[in-house]
């Protein structure tokens, strides 16, 4: 019957729906199974030999490397940073936080070149660090720099509203309770705030994995030396060889999915607190 | 008969929203559907509405005699009051009021000369005329919901739905804005269905009442009809405070504990188990018995704030606590104390046998 | 027009702290100057200090070197392509952020979890990849890589190829403002205005879109930043071909690579003052509303839905 098919009072339905599930395939499903598709015309043999080379062994561990220790460092001074923001008055804070934002905003190529050209040995930043054989720009080190300053907004950004809906009581609780302001804080108020934060860590190091743009320019691109995934990749679709740049991504966008699917337990595992606590 | 619901079934998933729903609602008549929440009744209203299709099958949904029920809301000339307003936040109090007639087919829209007279009529009407270019997050909750029966009622709809009405109000507007509502009915004498969980409201605003329960109709009649004669132990246990004392049925009498007397409608029931129903305020405390008619107990508990005096009794005879109600002159007469024992005569007694769930 | 007081008094909002403020409960002055103090060299090390270079290095040599460079051909042929592509890209998915937001917010239907995860998917794939898959699609060696060359019909290495990057790279932004806001907004308007006579479109057009113009509006920003601003994806299609499949962030790699740095930085300028328009005027919308607080930039997963039950 006609009746039971409707859906409602509200029109629109099938035509939305319809096209949502269209313009997705044709942008993002159909071209992303294109790359599983592709990959499964290697042999095993050819596969394992690309994806296990000791280039690739080698830039699978320094992404990760430099992505983790980047998204730490974020983890930290983010949430510092998240922590001034929402608790304390200063000069400028607004245009701090609006600031927050910017390798957001900024394009990567502008990012990377800019931070290569400041941590050059005749950079502004790189001038001051060479007199002590310290070297940034096309090292490991610049990668670093290059992966943190992509990753600064996201613990900022997942931190600070869920400190900012936290209910004062609970200190002041804490504090009726005897405990002094280290111990309110390291007991209630981390305990609180760290499943955004593990979102947020998360967030940074998925974003670092797949970088490129601002990796790019700081990086002397030397196989198993600075040579991330991405960098690997693109040198081998330069170089004409898409079945191995296939194989790359297919080992790439598994982690991808895997970071995701981990991303969203986090974030469901975060909402847990807020269910017995209604806005 | 302007409203006519037949063998109207709504499931959502597993859960039966409405069971096979047959309702008739007479030309400017004013009917609350009353019942706890999940007991069908939004669903049944928005039915109405076209909000929601009822599953296929033999649903009909007639105004004045008209197969509406695959007519969608938009054509079918329902006036709607949403439980939270539901007014455009983007517009004005007048705008709001206006949307039904600007949104008319190019044909039947009325000119602007005419939008503004409607809408300064219905203003008018909801008292509401100084306010009339406040956005709907500067008024106060009363006003909100006058505004959204003023839109509904600017499109002359056929029937009138009103979806909790005052659910979100607090109780002294409440009070007043069920008052305006009669008055207003009285005056405009558009058919009318609302829907409420608040029996107080139903029995007092309207002139007849539907009791529904997990998706059925269980009792429909005018506030005294139901009120005097419950046709079920729910509708009898949802329409106020009620004792409950289980007994047996012979012949024309109940036999409480040691108690015994006579009740007519049992009349036909032979010796079976059975409860029997009291409201507080039909219990008659006395200090002397009076024959097999009363029964001993001990007052537990008084309480005689407010215009009624509250006591919490314990039957002698251990048959559990209940609850009487005296009126303050009562209460002063007999003067009883915590503690001390008294005799209790039930009145209006109603028996309903023992396979029953409230 | 009347200033809406447009939820601006919700909870939830940063506003609140400030309003609190002074808090009863603090940490010791030196504890607080000691952190700020951290906050502040932190941002200004990461943030300020190279802003701060982009204008620095552009301007290195003069006004007249840098206004040159910004006139020259290679560099207004960039300008113009990245205006295509934003202006194809950014059209074509604040439509489908709209449709998605309409199945998604006001019906019910199976899978819908499984679809709110497929529209984040582009956040969370390397631009590399991004552009790579269009390569094994369009490519020499993809698909349908014979087939185009047969009927002579360019898609990688030519403008297709960068729209159809961009269009991935930037596909979930729209959608990701409108869904959280009009699944907040419920249906209850909408209906309402059906109940009064509204048809579909009377209904999208007077009551849905006037409730979700700033969230669009928001989408539509951050959408066309980093549509203008995409680098990664852009360059696996583009082969760079000057004054062809240029945009303004490949022309600043190729200036860069051929050591024209002030060049370089001069062009990148440009992209670093779209990056402050853009937060400028996210900044401007936060402040018009509320529980806008830039879902695109910061992807966290769009909150799932339990099944809903009607009571």
């Amino acid at each position: 019957m006609l009746r039971s098919q409707q859906r409602g009072v509200l029109p629109g339905f099938r035509l939305t729906l319809g096209y949502t599930l269209l313009y997705l395939s044709l942008i993002v499903i159909i071209p992303l199974a294109a790359t599983f598709v592709k990959s499964s015309e290697l042999s095993w043999a050819q596969f394992s030999q690309t994806v296990f080379s000791p280039p690739a062994l080698a830039a699978y561990r320094l992404s990760f490397g430099a992505s983790f220790l980047a998204a730490a460092v974020n983890a930290i001074f983010g949430f510092i940073v998240a922590w001034v923001l929402v608790r304390y008055d200063f000069f400028g804070k607004q245009f701090v936080d609006a600031l927050v934002d910017l390798p957001f905003a900024l394009p990567t190529a502008v990012a990377g070149i800019t931070l290569a050209t400041l941590y050059a040995p005749n950079g502004w930043l790189g001038g001051w660090l060479a007199p002590f054989g310290i070297k940034v720009s096309y090292t490991q080190l610049g990668i670093f720099i290059a992966l943190t300053f992509i990753g600064l907004p996201f613990i900022v950004r997942t931190v600070q509203p869920v400190l900012a809906d936290l209910d004062s009581e609970l200190e002041e609780a804490a504090a009726s309770l005897g405990a002094n302001r280290w111990q309110a804080f390291w007991r209630v108020i981390f305990p609180m705030l760290s499943p955004a934060l593990l979102t947020g860590f998360s967030l940074a190091f998925a974003r670092a994995l797949g970088e490129y743009g601002s990796v790019v320019f700081i990086s002397s691109n030397i196989p198993m030396k600075t040579q991330i995934v991405p960098l690997l990749i693109m040198g081998e679709l330069d170089g004409f060889h898409l079945a191995r740049a296939t194989a790359l991504a297919v080992v790439m966008l598994v982690i991808s999915f895997l970071l995701l699917l981990a991303i969203n337990l986090l974030q469901w595992w975060s909402n847990r607190y807020n269910a017995t606590n209604p806005a | 008969m302007s409203v006519e619901v037949k063998n109207v079934t709504k499931k959502f998933g597993n859960f039966t929203a409405l069971d096979n729903v047959n309702l008739k609602v007479e030309s400017g008549e004013l009917v609350a559907l009353l019942g706890p929440s999940g007991s069908g009744k939004t669903t049944l209203l928005r039915v109405v509405a076209g909000l929601e299709f009822p599953d296929a099958g033999n649903a009909q949904v007639l105004f004045y005699g008209e197969d509406v029920t695959t007519i969608p809301a938009s054509q079918r000339k329902a006036g709607f009051a949403f439980q939270h307003y539901a007014l455009f936040r983007h517009l004005n109090v007048f705008e709001n009021i206006a949307f039904g007639l600007r949104v008319r087919p190019k044909l039947k829209r009325p000119g602007e000369e005419k939008i503004r007279a409607r809408v300064g009529e219905l203003l008018k009407l909801i008292q509401l005329e100084p306010l009339a270019k406040r956005f709907p997050s500067q008024l106060s909750g009363g006003q909100r919901q006058r505004v959204a029966l003023a839109r509904a009622l600017a499109v002359e709809p056929k029937v009138l739905l009103l979806d909790e009405p005052f659910g979100a109000l607090d109780a002294k507007v409440r009070r007043e804005l069920r008052r305006w509502l009669r008055k207003l009915h009285d005056e405009i004498h558009i058919t009318t269905l609302f829907v409420t969980h608040d029996q107080e409201e139903a029995l007092e605003v309207a002139d007849r009442v539907a009791i529904l329960r997990d998706g059925r109709i269980e009792q429909i009649g005018t506030p005294e009809e139901i009120y005097d004669n419950p046709a079920t132990p729910f509708v009898y246990d949802f329409l106020g405070n009620v004792n409950l004392f289980s007994g047996r049925v012979r012949e024309g009498t109940v036999i409480i504990g040691e108690t015994e007397f006579a009740v007519e409608e049992t009349a036909g029931e032979t010796d079976t188990d059975a409860v029997a129903f009291v409201r507080p305020h039909d219990i008659r405390i006395t200090r002397e018995a009076n024959g097999q008619k009363t029964f001993p107990a001990r007052i537990l508990r008084c309480n005689a704030a407010g215009p009624l005096a509250n006591l919490e009794l314990e039957r002698l005879d251990g048959g559990g606590n209940f609850a009487a109600q005296l009126s303050k002159e009562e209460f002063q007469q007999l003067q009883p104390k915590a503690g001390e024992q008294v005799f209790v005569e039930l009145k209006n007694v109603k028996i309903f046998s023992d396979d029953f769930s409230i | 027009m009347v200033e809406q007081p447009l939820q601006r008094n919700q909870p939830g909002m940063i506003d609140d702290a400030k309003i609190n403020a002074p808090r009863r409960m603090s940490e010791p002055p030196f504890v607080r100057r000691l952190l700020i103090a951290v906050a502040l060299g932190f941002i200004a090390l990461f943030l300020v200090v190279p802003l701060v270079s982009v204008f620095a290095e552009a301007l290195r040599q003069g006004l007249g070197f840098y206004f040159q460079t910004l006139r020259d051909p290679m560099t207004v042929s960039a300008i113009e392509l990245t205006l295509i592509a934003a202006g194809i890209s950014v059209p074509l998915n604040c439509l489908f952020g709209v449709a998605a937001a309409w199945t998604i917010a006001k019906f019910d239907f199976p899978g819908k979890n499984i679809l709110l995860t497929l529209i984040d998917l582009p956040f969370s794939i390397s631009p590399v990849i991004s552009g790579m898959i269009y390569v094994l699609i369009f490519g020499a060696q993809g698909w349908f890589g014979p087939w185009l060359i047969e009927h002579n019909i360019r898609i990688i290495f030519a403008v297709p190829g960068i729209v159809l990057a961009t269009m991935f790279v930037t596909f979930p932004f729209v959608a990701r403002e409108l869904i959280p806001l009009m699944q907040a907004q419920g249906r209850t308007e909408e209906e309402a205005a059906r109940v009064l006579g509204a048809n579909g479109w009377q209904t999208f057009w007077r009551v849905t879109l006037p409730n979700i113009k700033w969230g669009l509006l928001y989408g539509v920003i951050l959408c066309n930043a980093r549509a203008m601003g995409e680098f990664g994806a852009v360059s696996v299609v583009s082969g760079r071909i000057q004054g062809q499949t240029n945009t303004i962030p490949l022309h600043v790699q190729i200036l860069y690579e051929n050591n024209n740095i002030p060049g370089a930085f001069a062009v990148a300028s440009l992209l670093t003052l779209l990056a402050l328009v853009t937060l400028a005027l996210k900044t401007w919308v936060e402040y018009n509303t509320t529980g806008l607080r830039g879902t695109a930039f910061t992807p966290l997963p769009l909150k799932k839905e339990p099944n809903r039950k009607l009571a």
